[in-house]
């Protein structure tokens, strides 16, 4: 162990170790500050945390095991994507190839699948837990936006990726919903027939759809993604309550400093003063503390959709038959609050009620000015933000569940464990 | 072109700052909205290799009384002696294939439950539309063309 030590000073200290590792393994606080600063795999972290912010209960770790999800989903898709061809008369047979004829394709498949259900779940969740502890609040309402659009890219991203096995669930998810899309108001079938690149599912289809969603959606979620993150740190890191006197010169001289000169000193969030609602003495140096508990969850995370791709092998229907739709012919499962509505009313359930929703996330920040409860789980200042976004949340869910395991054939209703034949 | 100097605010140099930001943003303005508008356009292909919607079927008397439903075209042609109408299976609600329900007399669709009388009329469900009624033409050779883009009301009879 000792001489593994002195074999790795011996690398740090050579000239090829010296110029790729600016720092050195840190052994000194400041040395530790140096390495998040001056690496470009750390430096989007802060050099020093608020211990708050580190404690589990304040994020779940939501954010970042969506980041890690999207990266699983990346490393598996580049490698499905050796052996996926978007052609009509090759996709379902690949499919096949990867579950029968490749090594690992299988697993490879499964991961990919989950992971993106999972992520789905993860973005949703975290998007909830931002709500909750009130963390769209000035200043952080653009990142909010910025996370509503991921959160878009990300629904998006999973339904193109639905389409490309070929099945029948890909073909029937997609009619119906390139079809919900045509109920817009005026631009409507201009939408789908782009989508589409035509009038009916195909060919045109299925390669549009693979471009969005192995080119276009990904970059864009890299690119917000990243945006995302360096808006926390730029918005003043996690949010939290306001922990009394705001600076050092306040707290001591009992005076009021002018708030006229602004400061930006690095490495520490910028503001009118010099210590921006955060005591030195609530934080520690990210090198170990916030690293270790990235580590730990990145493993975690992987750990479950390894789990879970090794016990559950994802579906795969029958080959696309464009006239013989599946009875009940279903959308992928987030959308089936939405097909629930949409067994009702399209323009309802596929137009008025998902573009409200929308318009009403997007515009949250701005509708909400108060400032209270910032950083607090179901603060009680917020009873009343925290009702109305619960019953959307509880109503959407219920909605899914129904849609889900409580619709037979015809979209009859029906328990989840009765039992039915397939009706065509 | 000269830098005029810091404070210069004499009407000569306003106006040559006015039209260079003039140039500039307009320069801008041109090669983002003509971009947008080349990569949309692009987008909306011209050329479809989706099968013609004017197909050929068989003589009239080879479909039996009654209903028969040609699955690749997802249409039902409907004989009643010697009159022949086209009635479209594909759902107005969100275009899945309608059913034609065991007594003959309606449709459903398996998707999200919406019901058609036998002249294709909603009588539940979500759809917003009554089924459509295709086009059908009698052929040089005597035989039955079905035009699946063209409509026409349910009274409409081809009589052969």
């Amino acid at each position: 162990m000792n001489n593994l030590f002195e074999l790795w000073k011996r690398i740090e200290r050579s000239s090829i170790g010296a110029s790729v590792f600016r720092v050195g393994f840190p052994r000194s606080g400041l040395d530790r500050a140096r390495a998040m600063v001056s690496s470009f795999f750390l430096h989007i972290h802060p050099a020093r945390v608020n211990r708050r912010s580190l404690a589990p209960t304040t994020t779940l770790g939501l954010g970042l095991a969506s980041l890690y999800l999207f990266i699983i989903l990346t490393a598996t898709g580049v490698l499905l994507m050796f052996y996926y061809v978007p052609a009509t008369e090759h996709a379902y047979d690949n499919m096949k190839d990867l579950e029968f004829a490749v090594t690992a394709g299988q697993v490879l498949r499964n991961m990919h699948r989950w992971a993106a259900h999972l992520m789905v779940i993860s973005v949703f969740l975290h998007m909830c837990r931002v709500f909750y502890t009130a963390a769209y609040k000035a200043p952080r309402e653009m990142n909010w936006l910025v996370g509503v659009v991921l959160m878009l890219l990300t629904l998006f991203l999973s339904f193109t990726g639905y389409l490309l096995p070929w099945d029948q669930l890909a073909f029937w998810a997609v009619t119906v919903g390139a079809n919900i899309a045509g109920y817009a108001p005026v631009i409507g079938e201009q939408v789908r027939f782009v989508l589409l690149g035509g009038n009916t599912v195909g060919q045109s289809a299925l390669i549009r759809f693979y471009t969005l969603h192995v080119m276009l959606l990904p970059l864009a979620v890299a690119m917000l993604a990243g945006l995302h993150i360096w808006r926390v740190r730029k918005d003043g890191g996690l949010a939290r309550p306001d922990e009394g006197p705001r600076s050092a010169v306040e707290e001591f001289s009992g005076e009021d400093v002018p708030q006229t000169k602004t400061y930006g000193l690095m490495e520490l969030a910028h503001g009118t003063t010099t210590a921006v609602g955060a005591k030195p003495e609530d934080e520690v140096s990210s090198w170990p503390h916030l690293l270790f508990r990235e580590l730990v969850l990145g493993l975690a995370v992987l750990a479950v959709i390894l789990a879970l791709a090794v016990l559950f092998d994802a579906p795969l229907e029958g080959p696309a038959n464009p006239v013989k739709p599946p009875n009940p012919a279903k959308a992928p499962w987030y959308f089936l609050g939405l097909q629930e509505l949409v067994a009702h009313s399209a323009l309802w359930g596929g137009v008025i009620i998902p573009g409200g929703l929308v318009a009403a996330l997007l515009l949250l920040p701005y509708l909400d000015r108060s400032p209270g409860g910032v950083g607090v789980w179901f603060s009680k200042e917020r009873r009343t933000a925290t009702t109305i976004f619960t019953v959307i949340v509880v109503t959407l869910v219920v909605l899914t569940v129904i849609g889900s395991v409580f619709r037979g054939p015809n979209w009859a209703w029906q328990l989840p464990w009765a039992v039915t034949q397939s009706v065509h | 072109m000269a830098i005029s100097k810091e404070g210069d605010s004499s009407p000569a140099v306003q106006r040559r700052r006015f039209l260079a930001l003039l140039t500039g943003w307009a320069a801008v303005a041109w090669t983002s909205v003509s971009s947008a508008v080349a990569a949309v356009r692009f987008l909306i292909p011209n050329v479809l290799y989706e099968p013609s919607s004017r197909i050929r079927l068989g003589k009239p008397d080879q479909f039996p009384e009654g209903a028969t439903f040609l699955e690749e075209l997802r249409v039902f042609i409907l004989r009643k002696g010697n009159s022949y109408r086209a009635l479209s299976a594909i759902c107005t609600h969100l275009g899945c294939t309608v059913n034609r329900v065991a007594s003959g007399e309606g449709y459903f669709c398996p998707c999200h439950g919406s019901r058609f009388d036998a002249n294709g009329a909603v009588t539940s469900g979500p759809a917003p539309r009554p089924l459509y009624w295709r086009v059908l033409a009698l052929t040089k050779d005597g035989r039955l063309l079905v035009d699946l883009n063209e409509q026409t009301e349910p009274d409409k009879y081809l009589v052969v």
